[in-house]
């Protein structure tokens, strides 16, 4: 069997596990898994509205999904692209609400290559760390995450606040078409898809992508043929950035029209889980995300028609990577013969 | 700011001495819990998952036992049982500690979350009057001493044996044979195992000893530091345990120092409030001091090992 289908059978593997365990947890408290499932699935997909929420809530996961595994292409673990969404939405907002004086294509332009220095920038601090002197850069971008919020937390509530009593901005100039009223669906998820598209061609084509999966595998290998180890580790942080950035953009311009304070929580930490679950691989991951939006999009309607908390759908993809992160697990037929091989 | 200048002796005083240790606390048991991994070569990312669940239980059993010695027991033990998970992982199902630590964090916000819910049918958070919290220890005979009372009295016991795990552990770590085996399985494995070490039993007693300083942790976060429990109340002090384990480089008397450091941070922050600085600055502060601290502490500790290398190569 060749390595891709093995890979996708265990994923299939895990899936099954991982929802037999949440089957259990919802017989614990005494409801039909299998009602709660069917609940869970018309509530992502049946009628527009519930289609256009979990295709709203796809287009970001698929860029912060997309952000983690280019980074751990490289060997980073960028825990940091929640705090990268939240400083590329704000950015996006105060170009998109003070620059008028930019006719309106290059105001679109000005919003997200904003964001995007500002989230690159910002990826580019833990990063420059950990490839200099070897700080960890799990701790620091996560301490870093809180930081990024509270920083757009004090921005929203004072110098940039609209004056609601629910901190926001003022609305911004341009926004992206919404296609799915009364979803919040809108043209971003194209952007975002031909983003990542350009992120795997750029991976796996091009000079820059060879070298960072270079580094990936072996970095001390990297250093021996020339390539600058550091540099390719910091550039792939800072795309990754720059993808949350993106991320943040859309959901400011496409589905507020506004930054709302905490707007983003929880977008960067997904992203991580459906990246982690297919250990990175930048083929599987766009799916990954596709199954958590449905899942988390799906969660509210089975807690409305069911009683089974929404918080179970956490639980599971919760289990699903402590699952799949177990490489040696599902493996049944080559340990039995790594076994016989040992004996013979 | 000249407000600030005027108060500034109502920001200093004795009292910040004990709100320092006070906040610190939480962040000292969850970087032993780190610790104590580290010497084995094992980064325990998932110390704010296990801390997580141990503040949950802590709080359910202290609620439906009336009992705290009984909360605490059980919120060490699903700390081990969370560590354990880990441990299986990690060591038997070669799984990336950091992803798998991830996992386990995760793993805490929803499992909570959702027994929260299952269990008590409140979103948000729970508190009640029936929960029994850990007794704070009020010493007589320093009624009449004059500073000394204030600084020392009515600490938590948790408080107190905070300080006595710090020792305990350094004497563990350092003294002991189980110590030695400990750190040269962290150090080089393969000469462990040569010298007839079974790598893996001291890694799983490790990562069980973690787990059950790290349920501590919570317990003590929600039965001594507050009385109640709330979605994510870790609120990432499981990652600045993480990082002032580096800062100490997982010696627990200079990773508790560490961790003081971020307790002192949290506190006058926390009296800066009242002087119009914006809460978010100072909701923010612990946080910024921790990565710049753990920054120039790893950058020193660098340059140092620099330095001694190149005295190495003059000859």
């Amino acid at each position: 069997m060749s390595q891709s289908m093995k890979g996708l059978r265990k994923i299939v593997i895990t899936m099954l596990v991982a929802l037999g365990i949440g089957a259990l947890f919802i017989m614990a408290i005494g409801e039909n898994p299998l009602d709660a499932y069917i609940a869970l699935f018309k509530g992502a997909f049946n009628g527009k509205l519930r289609l256009g929420t979990t295709l709203a809530g796809f287009t970001p996961l698929l860029l912060t999904s997309a952000a983690f595994a280019v980074a751990a292409q490289a060997g980073a673990f960028n825990v940091g692209v929640e705090g990268e969404v939240f400083l590329g939405g704000i950015t996006a907002a105060y170009i998109g609400i003070n620059w008028t004086f930019l006719p309106k294509p290059l105001l679109y332009l000005a919003c997200f290559l904003g964001a995007m220095v500002i989230a690159a920038a910002w990826a580019f601090i833990p990063a420059a760390l950990k490839a200099f002197y070897g700080v960890s850069e799990v701790c620091t971008t996560i301490l870093m995450n809180t930081v990024a919020v509270y920083i757009t937390s004090y921005l929203v509530s004072g110098p940039m606040s609209a004056g609601t009593a629910n901190p926001q901005t003022l609305p911004v100039n341009v926004t992206l078409f919404q296609f799915m009223k009364p979803s919040s669906a809108n043209l971003g998820i194209l952007i975002a898809i031909g983003v990542v598209l350009l992120v795997i061609f750029m991976l796996h084509k091009t000079n820059w992508g060879y070298k960072i999966r270079t580094v990936g595998t072996n970095p001390a290998h990297a250093d021996y043929v020339g390539i600058s180890s550091r540099k390719v580790f910091i550039g792939s942080m800072m795309l990754s950035g720059m993808l949350g950035g993106i991320a943040g953009c859309i959901e400011v311009l496409g589905v507020h029209g506004y930054f709302l304070n905490n707007f983003a929580t929880g977008l960067g930490s997904n992203g991580m889980l459906a990246a982690l679950i297919v250990k990175s691989n930048m083929i599987f991951t766009p799916f990954m995300a596709f199954f958590l939006a449905v899942l988390k999009a799906g969660a509210m309607g089975m807690q409305q028609t069911t009683g089974v908390p929404k918080a179970l759908v956490d639980t599971i993809t919760a289990v699903f990577i402590i699952i799949a992160t177990m490489e040696t697990a599902f493996q049944f037929n080559s340990r039995r013969k790594k076994k016989k091989e040992e004996q013979a | 700011m000249s407000t600030i200048m005027e108060n500034i002796d109502k920001i200093f005083n004795m009292s910040l001495i004990y709100a320092t240790f006070r906040s610190a606390t939480p962040i000292i048991f969850a970087a032993l819990c780190a610790a104590i991994t580290q010497q084995a070569n094992i980064i325990n990312i998932g110390t704010e998952g296990i801390m997580l669940v141990g503040a949950f239980t802590a709080v359910s059993v202290s609620y439906f036992t009336g009992s705290w010695i009984l909360g605490v027991i059980a919120a060490m033990l699903a700390g081990a049982m969370i560590a354990m998970i880990m441990a299986v992982g990690h060591i038997r199902y070669n799984s990336e500690i950091c992803a798998i630590g991830m996992g386990i964090n995760m793993l805490a916000i929803a499992i909570t979350k959702f027994l929260l819910k299952a269990v008590f049918d409140t979103n948000g958070g729970f508190s009640s009057p029936e929960i029994d919290p850990i007794p704070r220890v009020h010493l007589v005979f320093l009624n009449n001493v004059p500073i000394i009372k204030d600084l020392l009295n009515d600490w938590s016991i948790t408080e107190w044996f905070a300080i006595v795990l710090i020792v305990i552990l350094q004497f563990f770590f350092y003294k002991t044979v189980w110590g030695l085996r400990l750190r040269a399985v962290g150090q080089f494995p393969e000469a462990a195992k040569t010298a007839g070490i079974k790598v893996n039993a001291v890694k799983y007693q490790a990562m069980l000893i973690s787990g059950l300083i790290g349920g501590l942790a919570g317990a003590h976060l929600s039965l001594g530091y507050s009385t109640q429990f709330i979605e994510n109340m870790t609120n990432n002090r499981g990652f600045m345990g993480v990082a002032a384990m580096y800062f100490g480089g997982a010696n627990p008397v200079l990773t508790a120092v560490g961790c003081l450091l971020f307790g002192f941070s949290d506190s006058v922050g926390a009296r800066l409030q009242a002087y119009g600085i914006p809460s978010q600055f100072v909701l923010m502060m612990p946080y910024l001091v921790t990565v710049t601290v753990l920054s120039i502490s790893m950058i020193a500790k660098l340059s140092a090992n620099t330095k001694r290398q190149s005295a190495l190569n003059v000859n």
